[in-house]
């Protein structure tokens, strides 16, 4: 959006079946005569791909043009004229084109998933001739397996080869290929194994016949059955457009459309199979009361009276102090809105705390002190349209893989720079690798990035030094900057990463080439000890290189959950109130306090670990968990379960009976995503519109419902209509919330933070984040495991869904083949992994992409090995640190 | 008056004109009401009576579960639960197929859709009942009608027409053909 158009384009006007079509020069003859309403048939065309012209189903007639052309592959010239419905010759040829198609295509469109939405039947019933001149023999393929997802039924494919150009050109998988030759050319997976991908389904959806269905719906439904609901899917933090088709209340498929939501229409195997999980058989259907050891279900007076007295009278008792809330950033924004009134209006707590604590706050933060922001300064589109990315700790292909795409789109289509500093390697494997596509790329180890942006950051400085207004305008700041940066020794930094200072040069000189510059930095660095330094370091780059107020230019950290941004926005963490404000900024309180009628508690009430100590000292006595397993994601050293056990009161409202419900009081059943309206934020700071698209399961609420009602039995109602009342309520209180719209207007940086940051506000904490760390004793034998998000699921919540689960059913240790033939282990083997902490034993997988020294293990299957996590608590943001373990592989 | 008309008032001559069809039933009786159920009328060949699912010659379900009698049916009598085939990957089937007679207006509708003639009109239409559940048939109840009703039964589709290669055959079971 930032990214202004300088030139106007050149625009060429032509005639489409009589109609006058202005288009910019370029634009091809089918685009063209789309945007006048002439619709051309065709089936290996689509707008995201190159032109392959190979159906030959849209030929046009193009007058001074010799033959008939294709229009998909034909750009538009001035004066053109061009028939296509009106020309008998263009009719004769389409009709032989499909009678050419349908002389292989199978007529069984009674069985077929696509019969009803295929582009084939209805191009059919327009054009064909219903007599074949063909009295050969169809062609027959024999099928070589079946996919536990994605199901090919090869005899009815035309041949458009959409779905081999979109794995390679959209999705960088090059899963699909075409075996054979003319019309007994099959897709198929390289090789003879079976299709084994990211299951982003994009071939499913661009199909444009029934060659490539989904075997999750497979023969469930017919399209004109099913109800349609737009919606945002819950996963990861990019946020996609989805649209839940449903039949008779039940979720028949998921899909999206090409031209909507910030993902254009694709998806990723989260958002395609795995809309399961709100129809698990586990959810909970009532509310659930503890009984000595085991849960009595009751009804929801029941359970809200019982929780409501209970924490009016540990408020009594012990203060509002002795109740505290977690809520996860997968709500909704309403919920989460209600929850912080609930919490600090009618307890009368700061003791708040969210998912966004585990690792999306550092970079929150860190954009907040140095430009003022709580949300990224670009959208999705300006990294389309950058000259230069950067990628910092991302792993972007699997915790965020549309971010990812937009970064493919970048480097592959529009021949930006990429420079990645990953935890990764280079190299071909099943799933796409985003720095395969790197000009310059810095593979570290998971605890090793801030070498390699230091080293970075020192190059880029000493060989083009700061920008001249920063020289100018901010003297003290960037000496002080280049004087920390001189300190180190590139000996140092090259030993620590093993990449010389030529390397790093020539990456300096490109990130330097670059007037679009967007930094994106992820879990990786964020969730891992000193990712909130890190943070601050490459918003100085962007600073001292005079980029970061530059428009299509940022650091944009990645949420992993779907709400991250929302919950911190909404005032879901402990020290911020609505809207980003400080807890401590008395103003803010003033008008918030002003607009909701009760006071706001001034002490802020620290973050989610010091709730674990002050539950362990019995302080706090009564905690609300929404959705949030503290139990199931936090190592054992954190002290969790012995702060759960303090307590008086534990209630969980939750989708499934989770480790930490199951220690629970009570338990209130909720509504997952597919059941609820709302809003949800996405990692740039869109709002978009969450909508229902099936009934509740059993009893359950959504979460705003259960504290508005709980605050009435408190005696302080707190009470809402519905979701619009609180949106409505959410926009008086937050006049900076953005309103619903197709793309988001990305914040600017605020001139006066940044001056006061230059101005000195960055030497709080400059020697620290500029000192590089000391470093690990290597032992040789010992391997650094990194619990990591996978593609294929999203937190523990992604388990429960049927389909992800046929991808990824368990948790391996992955390692690189070379350092497991070193230690003489192959793949799936177990072996223990011990340190002084404990030990696990765990199944080896093989990756070529992990580096040496360096073993992944998924963190949806983490359970046994959190106990070999080391953990450790931010001073500056108070972010637990707890991926990472050092640990001797032994096999069994 | 003349004679003649005199002599047709005498021999009540208009009356017996009257009655002439009358009379010559007294002579020549023939009963028109027929006995039911001691006697049946034969029904004309395209009457629409009871549906039926019906089977191919080797014994199989005729029905895909491609849901177009479903689809087609103005009165909504029918229910399709369409699913894969266990064993047979990406063959299709009804796993549940249900009427609900009490609806069905017999228009024939829901044959004319069905892409593989699954479905066919009896000539049973004795299906008066005492409760209306019992007119709710299921797939079984539906076949069996079928199976009484066609003791003539087609070839498999892909037998029927060399240009039909396949159709609807599941995973390595596509049948060797022997057409020139």
């Amino acid at each position: 959006m930032a990214t202004t158009q300088e030139t106007k384009p050149d625009l060429v006007t032509l005639t489409i079946d009589g109609k006058s079509a202005r288009v910019p020069k370029g634009t091809l003859v089918i685009e063209a005569a789309r945007q006048v309403g002439v619709m051309v048939p065709h089936f290996c065309y689509h707008p995201k791909l190159t032109p392959d012209a190979n159906c030959r189903m849209c030929l046009v007639e193009i007058e001074k043009m010799p033959r008939l052309q294709t229009s998909c592959s034909t750009p538009v010239a001035e004066g053109m004229v061009v028939k296509s419905a009106k020309s008998d010759q263009v009719e004769a040829a389409r009709k032989s084109v499909l009678d050419f198609i349908l002389a292989n295509h199978p007529l069984d469109c009674p069985v077929c998933d696509q019969g009803g939405r295929c582009d084939l039947q209805d191009f059919s019933h327009e054009y064909t001739a219903t007599k074949s001149q063909f009295q050969e023999l169809k062609r027959v393929f024999q099928k070589e397996y079946f996919s536990p997802l994605i199901e090919t039924q090869m005899n009815r494919c035309v041949q458009c080869l959409r779905c081999v150009r979109y794995c390679d050109q959209v999705m960088d998988v090059k899963a699909l290929a075409p075996v054979g030759r003319g019309t007994l050319t099959e897709i198929k997976a390289f090789g003879t194994h079976e299709l084994d991908c990211e299951f982003c389904g994009g071939c499913v959806q661009i199909c444009p016949v029934g060659a490539i269905t989904s075997r999750m719906s497979m023969y469930e439904f017919r399209p004109w059955m099913l109800k349609r609901a737009d919606s945002i899917c819950g996963y990861c933090g990019d946020g996609c457009q989805i649209t839940y088709q449903t039949k008779n209340n039940s979720l028949i498929e998921v899909s999206s459309t090409h031209g909507s939501g910030r993902n254009n229409g694709d998806l990723c195997a989260r958002g395609y199979f795995g809309y399961h999980v709100s129809e698990h058989p586990e959810r909970i259907q009532t509310p659930l009361i503890r009984q000595g050891e085991t849960f009595q279900p009751a009804i929801w007076e029941e359970a809200l009276e019982q929780v409501g007295q209970t924490l009016l009278a540990i408020k009594q008792q012990h203060g509002p102090d002795a109740i505290a809330g977690l809520i996860t950033g997968r709500c909704t924004n309403e919920d989460l809105y209600v929850f912080q009134k609930f919490m600090r209006g009618v307890v009368g707590t700061n003791q708040i705390d969210s998912s966004v604590r585990y690792g999306h706050l550092n970079g929150v933060r860190a954009l907040q002190r140095v430009q003022g922001t709580h949300r990224w300064t670009v959208s999705f589109d300006d990294i389309v349209e950058a000259d230069v990315l950067l990628l910092v700790g991302t792993n972007v292909t699997e915790t965020n893989p549309i971010t990812g795409l937009k970064i493919k789109e970048a480097v592959k289509r529009k021949g930006a720079k990429l420079i990645t500093i990953e935890a990764l390697q280079p190299a071909v494997g099943t799933i796409s690798n985003i720095v395969n596509l790197a000009h310059h790329h810095f593979g570290v180890r998971a605890d090793g990035f801030q070498g390699a942006v230091l080293a970075l950051m020192k190059s880029v400085l000493e060989t083009r030094g700061m920008a001249e207004d920063v020289k100018a305008s901010a003297t003290a700041y960037g000496n002080d900057l280049m004087a920390q940066l001189s300190g180190l020794a590139w000996s140092r930094l090259e030993n620590r990463t093993g990449y010389s200072l030529s390397d790093y040069g020539h990456a300096a000189s490109t990130f330097c080439q670059g007037k679009k510059v967007v930094i994106l930095v992820g879990q990786d660095v964020l969730r891992a000890s000193g990712g909130y330094g890190m943070t601050m370091n490459l918003l100085d780059l962007l600073l001292l290189t005079g980029k970061l107020s530059n428009p299509g230019c940022g650091v944009a950290p990645l949420a992993e959950e779907n709400n991250d941004q929302g919950a911190f926005e909404m005032g879901a963490v402990s020290d911020v109130l609505p809207g980003g404000f400080s807890i401590d900024h008395a103003e803010s309180r003033t008008a918030v306090s002003k607009h909701w009628g009760r006071s706001i508690p001034d002490s802020s009430g620290g973050a989610l670990p010091q709730f674990l100590e002050r539950m362990q000292s019995g302080a706090i006595k009564a905690l609300l968990v929404v959705g949030e397993n503290p139990l199931g994601s936090l190592p054992p050293v954190s002290g969790i379960e012995q702060a759960l056990e303090g307590l008086q009161l534990l209630v969980c409202q939750e989708l499934f009976m989770t480790e930490t419900a199951r220690k629970a009081h009570v338990v209130l059943p909720v509504c997952s995503s597919a059941e609820k309206e709302g809003t949800f934020t996405n990692t740039e700071g869109h709002v978009q519109a969450v909508r229902k698209a099936v009934e509740p399961v059993g009893d359950g609420r959504p979460d705003w419902e259960i504290f508005s009602a709980l605050s009435i039995i408190m005696g302080d109602s707190m009470e809402y209509g519905d979701v619009k009342e609180i949106g409505k309520e959410i926009r008086n209180v937050l006049p900076g919330i953005r309103p619903l719209g197709p793309t988001p207007i990305p914040s600017k940086p605020d001139a006066m933070v940044v001056c006061g940051y230059v101005g000195g506000e960055y030497r709080r904490d400059l020697d620290s984040r500029y000192r590089l760390i000391d470093e690990q004793p290597d032992f040789s034998d010992e391997l650094l495991v990194s619990l990591r998000q996978s593609l294929f699921h999203s937190g523990k919540f992604s388990l429960k869904a049927d389909g992800l689960l046929k991808v990824e059913s368990e948790g391996k240790l992955y390692v690189h083949p070379d350092e497991a033939a070193r230690r003489n282990i192959g793949e799936g083997d177990q072996v223990d992994l011990c340190n002084d902490r404990g030990t696990i034993r765990a199944k080896v997988g093989l990756r070529e992409r992990i580096p040496m020294g360096m073993a992944v293990f998924p963190e949806h299957f983490d359970q046994e090995m959190r106990g070999l996590l080391s953990y450790a608590v931010d001073p500056e943001t108070q972010v637990p640190y707890y991926k990472l373990a050092q640990a001797r592989i032994v096999k069994v | 008056m003349n004679v003649k008309e005199w002599i047709k008032t005498l021999t009540f001559y208009e009356i017996l004109l009257g009655m002439k069809a009358t009379l010559s039933h007294l002579l020549k009786y023939r009963p028109i009401t027929m006995q039911y159920p001691h006697e049946k009328k034969s029904l004309p060949s395209n009457y629409r009576g009871m549906l039926a699912l019906l089977r191919y010659d080797d014994g199989t379900e005729k029905c895909v579960g491609c849901d177009l009698c479903e689809a087609a049916c103005p009165s909504r009598v029918i229910r399709v639960v369409s699913a894969e085939v266990p064993g047979e990957p990406t063959k299709r089937y009804s796993k549940e197929y249900y009427m609900d007679m009490t609806r069905c207006l017999f228009c024939g509708l829901c044959v004319k859709a069905c892409p593989v003639d699954a479905l066919g009109m009896t000539q049973e239409f004795e299906w008066a009942v005492y409760d209306k559940r019992q007119l709710h048939l299921n797939k079984e109840q539906l076949l069996a009608i079928g199976d009484r009703a066609y003791p003539v039964r087609e070839k498999r589709l892909e037998f029927q027409h060399p240009n039909v290669a396949y159709f609807n055959v599941g995973f390595k079971n596509i049948p060797e053909k022997d057409i020139q």
